[in-house]
């Protein structure tokens, strides 16, 4: 652990992180976005945790939603520059667009905003509701029971985001195994992901510059960029990114659903009786149950609700708990599905609010909608129990449904 | 009514679209469309709601 820098006063230095807390690390039956917003929320505004990273840095801990807003909202005081998967492989190069900085990061989002816009995912909906059913109808088949991560959120996130890559799904449980690997393991197997998902992204790219088809790596090698084509190293690093977002964070918001929704059986038979209510639902769903923990590096001295940071500073903002503030939700403890005026932060503030949000979306809309509609009342199988955790992104693990009479 | 769109701090969550596409327009990106709206007053409630539902405060509400 790094020593603590001389400008952080000892009495905002706070023990809980996201990585190593009480119902951070895997824990049976737990709620972990409960549990770090009322660590983090009992404190000051903001506090500093030496453990802000799965890799031990020290970081601010933005607890509050206006806090955060701003600070995300400002890419020029607070930089989104990283290395997240570049270091894995020894090397040090920024995500494509996640980690690029005003004023080139608005070029690539303008690239790439219109391709998964709300209209454009109005489009994709057939092919996605297709996927759940197919995926839905094939667990009832099997049986009374399923594994959700496994049987049904990983396949279904991983599934539509190889076909709007336009990769045949054939593959589809070793992208499963790539991702979880590069989120959630040691550093030698995120390194050995890493490099596969490389080797796998470079030889896509070769084949669709001998074979242009109507596709993403089709499209990413067309387009003009600052008035050029693409280079070779950013055709990498936004597929990466592509990658890495589309397939963790989708499948973790669809298990912490059906995980509330078998816990909670009025809301179930609520949502089960009442369709129509999803959509609500889903974003209040989002607002409890959000994963993500953006980072930042401070670029120039700056005091942010009293705090001075200084430049070099990493600032942490953790969506889970800005979207349990009071100051921001009236009763943000209640899991209120039709509550109004949600304007949670599951997909954070600024200009890196993220590209996939409209589609996530319509995935979980459509895989919750499916699922309640297909599938009768279901429970936690008896016997069995949940492993939920925190850190990089929230999820949980061994969700056991049964629906047996 | 009037929803003041400060259009520099939309991100494109469009969740006013989501809850009003009648009332508010999106450009291809997804971006709240640049200039004020003048609400009917019948639409007066669903504006209301759906300003309040942008995370990112770029709509405001003018009586």
């Amino acid at each position: 652990m790094e020593r603590l820098p001389e400008h952080v006063p000892q009495e905002l230095v706070t023990g809980f992180s996201l990585y190593s807390s009480p119902e951070m690390v895997p824990t049976p039956m737990g709620d972990p976005q409960a549990a770090a917003a009322k660590a983090l929320l009992a404190g000051p505004p903001i506090v500093y945790t030496p453990l802000a990273t799965r890799d031990g840095v020290g970081a601010w801990v933005i607890t509050r939603a206006e806090d955060q807003r701003r600070i995300l909202q400002d890419g020029v005081t607070f930089s989104s520059f990283r290395n997240t998967f570049s270091a894995a492989i020894g090397e040090s190069w920024p995500l494509i667009p996640l980690e690029i900085d005003p004023p080139d990061h608005s070029a690539w989002r303008s690239l790439l905003n219109p391709l998964l816009s709300p209209r454009r995912v109005v489009a994709l909906e057939g092919q996605v509701r297709a996927r759940a059913v197919e995926l839905i109808e094939g667990i009832k088949a099997r049986g009374t029971e399923c594994d959700v991560m496994t049987d049904f959120a990983f396949p279904f996130a991983v599934n539509i985001f190889l076909q709007f890559l336009g990769i045949p799904d054939d593959r589809l449980m070793e992208f499963v195994g790539w991702a979880n690997d590069m989120l959630h393991s040691t550093p030698e197997a995120r390194t050995a992901a890493a490099h596969k998902v490389l080797g796998f992204l470079d030889d896509l790219a070769d084949l669709r510059r001998r074979e242009p088809t109507d596709d993403f790596m089709t499209f990413v090698l067309d387009a003009d960029i600052f008035g050029r084509k693409m280079t070779p190293h950013e055709v990498r690093a936004m597929s990466i990114l592509l990658f890495i977002g589309g397939l963790d964070t989708v499948a973790a918001a669809i298990g912490f659903d059906l995980y509330h929704l078998a816990r909670f059986p009025a809301d179930q038979s609520d949502l089960r009786r009442n369709p129509e209510k999803i959509l609500l639902a889903a974003e209040e769903f989002l607002r409890a149950y959000a994963t993500i923990t953006p980072l930042r590096t401070v670029t120039a001295d700056v005091e942010v609700n009293g705090v001075l940071m200084k430049k070099g500073d990493i600032v942490s903002c953790p969506s889970m708990v800005a979207n349990r503030d009071p100051m921001e939700f009236p009763n943000p403890e209640k899991i209120d599905l039709q509550r109004e005026d949600n304007r949670h932060t599951a997909f954070a503030y600024g200009p890196h609010r993220c590209l996939g949000s409209h589609l996530a979306r319509r995935e979980i809309v459509v895989g919750l909608e499916e699922f309640l509609a297909r599938i009768p009342a279901f429970r936690i199988k008896p016997g069995t129990t949940p492993m939920t955790f925190g850190g990089y992104v929230f999820g949980v693990e061994n969700l056991i449904l049964d629906w047996s009479a | 009514m009037k929803i003041i769109v400060h259009r520099e701090r939309c991100q494109g969550h469009a969740r006013c679209w989501a809850l009003a596409p009648d009332i508010f327009d999106l450009d291809d990106e997804g971006f709240v469309v640049s200039g004020n709206i003048d609400v009917n007053p019948q639409d007066e409630d669903r504006a209301w709601r759906a300003a309040k539902s942008c995370p990112e405060r770029a709509l405001t509400v003018e009586k």
